[in-house]
């Protein structure tokens, strides 16, 4: 009982975009872990369900998220991944949607994304942050081993494979990926990398991706696949596409995109994908969360040009 | 232009870039921490990617217009800031006859300041005929000299130009890297029309800012006024024909502009290899859009028939 009203307090305090506690983390952490290590590589959901793209820090637009799409446990939410890195809150913003996770498990759903990593969170923020919020990186250090422990996909009632890059050349089935070991690193390269760095490409077959890690792949690929595991949609995020959301295929693969004005520079608005129980879909397109809303933070940070 | 503090701070800001894209061995610039001796917090690789591509186009061109004229020549800066370019040409035995750069008092003290205080930056001014004369926000050397100035003053400008021994006569490059985009574009013209009215054999370089009508551009423009930086010359960064025009419309015989996506591929195959090895960009998009939305323009008066409108990029 204690446990849970604790829970409860912390949940408050990031929603009003305060860190909790070190040790606070560390058993939020190990709490998290019990969860996501029972969840499959491939984790069923059923519908209705509300899929949303990348966060990547962007607090005050996650929250505009849940005021546009409701919020947990009302809304049952599957996140695609990429919560940390390049906005100036991936801290709060990872923990929040953690503690969510805790609190509501049946509730809440978080998949990987390439952002989840050790080595790119060096590059691109969610490192630099926490040393600067905590004065260490313990609380790095606890993130990202939970990291480990995210699923690497979801199936929305055997029909939607959502993932957050793609497809990789050495999968063809969804079995093949509930064998894969996933308590590691992503490594660079390998089924487990494809699936979180991929990106469909109007070719055939497969291709070298510009990103330097996972592949293109071709409308071809991707009906195969979705004919031998009878799924009607593949579902995704990992591209930023100035109109929220895109097809691709016809409507074979989505991309679905929640981080508004990305980057803080973008200009680009997010969208999130409604699934009702007969797994119809409706789009919920939103802006970035106004000024006045992001209260006043100590030091204004700025988003990066050419000066 | 006010010396506004927002607007000064953009040099702190640019040199806080650079010395990160330095120290991770994007391109070679021994001098930059001279100047921006604080450890830079860490910047994205798409930053790092889009000043490697500005430094080094800006280079081409220069060594270009060097070479054209072989040395023979004068270069003016505008808003140099803490520009390490004269160095950088010094090292490389490319300087020109003179080298006169202008910007607010603010930094010009500041720069003052730290080639007073560095022997590497001093020796490179040093000349047995010339006695460097630093007073507290000017230096004037034989070929190096430093100035206050705003230049949407033209008067002012040309007495500072004047007292650097600047020869009107003499083939002058003119380089303005995100200045121009800060004065209103009636006190831009006024400049590029006094240059042009002055100097018969000039060219321009400009890089800003370009493609602002749109979302992106939007989001720069109210970013920036939330630190103050004011982008009160915009209307002259519409398109590639506004980035012309400034030009034709103010005396410049020719001129030409491309987006820095243009010219980030053009830049030497090898080295651009070499440089995107360096980080893994996670998303290629966010590069694309920012060099869609810089440019790097030139105009040229050529009345010394030195071939100027061959100047190009590649």
């Amino acid at each position: 009982m204690s446990d849970m009203s604790d829970l409860d307090r912390q949940i408050e305090q990031l929603q009003r975009c305060e860190v909790i506690k070190e040790s606070e983390v560390k058993a939020l952490c190990a709490k998290a872990r019990e969860i996501l290590v029972e969840e499959g590589n491939v984790q069923a959901v059923d519908a209705p369900v509300t899929v949303c793209g990348d966060i990547h820090g962007q607090f005050y637009d996650l929250k505009e998220l849940f005021k546009v799409g409701g919020k947990v446990p009302e809304t049952n939410y599957l996140f695609m991944g990429d919560f940390v890195d390049r906005g100036f809150y991936s801290v709060e913003t990872f923990l929040l949607l953690l503690a969510l996770k805790v609190r509501y498990p049946d509730r809440i759903t978080l998949i990987r994304g390439n952002h989840e990593s050790r080595q790119i969170t060096q590059v691109y923020g969610f490192y630099d942050e926490c040393l600067r919020k905590y004065g260490s990186i313990t609380v790095w250090r606890y993130c990202t081993e939970i990291f480990d422990y995210l699923s690497l996909s979801a199936i929305v009632d055997g029909k939607i494979f959502c993932v957050h890059g793609g497809l990789s050349p050495s999968i063809t089935s969804l079995d093949q990926i509930r064998q894969i070991d996933r308590k590691q690193e992503v490594p660079h390269d390998g089924p487990m990398c494809d699936l979180l760095w991929s990106d469909p490409e109007d070719m055939q077959g497969w291709g070298v991706s510009p990103r330097g890690a996972g592949y293109l792949f071709g409308s071809d690929v991707v009906n195969t696949f979705c004919q031998e595991n009878e799924v009607d949609l593949i579902c995704r995020a990992h591209q930023l596409v100035m109109e929220g959301y895109k097809w691709h295929f016809g409507e074979m693969v989505l991309t679905v995109w929640s981080a508004p004005n990305y980057c803080y520079r973008c200009g680009n608005v997010a969208a999130i994908l409604e699934l009702d129980e007969n797994l119809k879909r409706d789009f919920t397109i939103f802006e970035a969360a106004p000024q006045e809303s992001r209260g006043i933070p100590s030091k204004k940070p700025q988003p990066d040009y050419f000066l | 232009m006010s010396a506004d503090p927002g607007v000064i701070g953009t040099n702190d800001d640019a040199s806080s870039c650079k010395r990160f894209a330095v120290d991770k061995g994007y391109w070679s610039d021994p001098y930059i921490s001279l100047f921006m001796q604080k450890l830079p917090s860490r910047k994205a690789p798409e930053i790092s990617r889009g000043y490697y591509a500005r430094v080094t186009s800006i280079q081409i061109i220069i060594e270009k217009f060097l070479q054209m004229t072989q040395n023979n020549c004068q270069i003016v800066s505008f808003g140099a800031g803490f520009d390490t370019l004269y160095w950088r040409l010094f090292d490389k035995g490319l300087t020109p006859k003179k080298f006169v750069e202008v910007d607010f008092e603010q930094v010009t003290t500041r720069k003052c300041h730290f080639i007073k205080s560095k022997k590497q930056l001093l020796d490179a001014l040093t000349c047995e005929e010339t006695d460097i004369m630093i007073s507290k926000n000017e230096l004037h050397s034989a070929k190096y000299h430093l100035v206050c100035a705003n230049i949407a003053n033209t008067a002012q400008l040309e007495s500072k130009l004047t007292a650097s021994g600047i020869d009107r006569s003499l083939p002058t490059l003119f380089l303005s890297e995100c200045v121009l985009v800060y004065v209103d574009v009636e006190g831009s013209n006024k400049l590029l029309k006094w240059i042009s009215d002055n100097f018969p054999t000039a060219l321009f370089l400009n890089y800003e800012q370009i493609n602002m009508t749109d979302a992106f551009g939007q989001v720069m423009i109210e970013n920036l006024k939330a630190r103050d930086c004011v982008l009160s010359g915009a209307a002259a960064c519409a398109n590639v024909n506004t980035q012309m025009d400034r030009f034709l419309n103010n005396g410049w015989s020719g001129a030409d502009c491309l987006d820095m996506s243009t010219v980030y591929k053009c830049l030497p195959q090898s080295d651009l290899q070499r440089i995107e090895r360096i980080e893994m960009l996670d998303e290629r998009e966010l590069l694309d859009q920012l060099l869609y939305h810089y440019c790097l323009a030139w105009a040229y008066k050529d009345t010394a028939d030195l071939g100027l409108h061959t100047i190009s990029i590649s």
